[in-house]
């Protein structure tokens, strides 16, 4: 059953249940199919051939097969070829454009540093004397005291001539 | 009186007859079953064992396999599904 141009349909993995056309015998384990499904290689215990058998060359295009296929009212796939862009060729950077790049690099690494914090003096705690006035008691009794301190003159003995 | 928080119905109880001859009861974490063959009950591979809230913010191509049946029937219940209908 398994010769080139017979109808099959495949019965594993994602185009399970879709016809296919054999193309191709690799060996007795593989086959190449094309059709309703993708074009590749399969076990031949992942199709199973039907009744139908169509006149094909060995390793027909992609095109014959969809043609042929179309007389029995069958749809093939169409992929579109995936469109090849080239590859950007990479280019060395300018001594310049190095140096720029560094700069930037370390504007950025300084954001994110802390900042040095400046030493402040803080003032220091008010006492509960403070707060409550009785401070200001005690300071006027100092500036009395000042001011009684030089009143008090030692007085000397002359010396008699 | 168990913790405050076993106390909820988002844990499933479980009978546990412990070493010393008194049943216990524990708290297991509730877990879905496995998606079975609905030909076979194989359990299906490819079909990821998580509540429904967490399926829906999968992807379509993560919840089945992608090929006929998937998700609904096994590999070989789908194979033979479809030479059985191949051969009528």
């Amino acid at each position: 059953m398994i010769e080139i141009g017979r109808l099959c349909v495949k019965i594993a993995g994602r185009d399970a249940g879709k016809k296919c056309i054999i193309i191709d015998i690799l060996d007795d384990k593989y086959v190449l199919i094309d059709g309703e499904t993708r074009r590749r290689k399969v076990n031949i215990l992942h199709v199973e051939p039907l009744n139908q058998k169509i006149e094909i060359k060995k390793n027909a295009s992609h095109d014959e097969v969809s043609k042929a296929l179309d007389e029995l009212g069958i749809k093939a796939l169409h992929t579109k070829p995936k469109q090849k862009t080239a590859k950007p060729l990479k280019k060395r950077k300018t001594p310049e454009q190095l140096r720029v790049r560094k700069e930037e690099k370390r504007k950025l690494r300084n954001i994110f540093k802390p900042k040095k914090k400046e030493e402040k003096i803080e003032p220091k705690e008010a006492t509960l004397e403070q707060k409550a006035g009785l401070d200001e008691d005690k300071k006027e009794e100092k500036t009395e005291k000042k001011a009684a301190k030089p009143k008090e003159k030692k007085i000397t003995p002359k010396k008699k001539e | 009186m168990p913790a405050p928080r076993l106390r909820s119905r988002s844990l499933r109880k479980v009978f546990r007859k412990v070493p010393g001859g008194r049943v216990s009861l524990h708290h297991k974490k509730k877990r879905p079953k496995t998606a079975k063959c609905g030909n076979c009950g194989a359990s299906l591979k490819g079909v990821p064992r998580a509540f429904p809230f967490r399926m829906r913010s999968m992807a379509k191509t993560k919840k089945r396999p992608e090929r006929p049946y998937g998700g609904v029937l096994c590999s070989r219940c789908m194979r033979q599904a479809i030479i059985d209908k191949t051969r009528q």
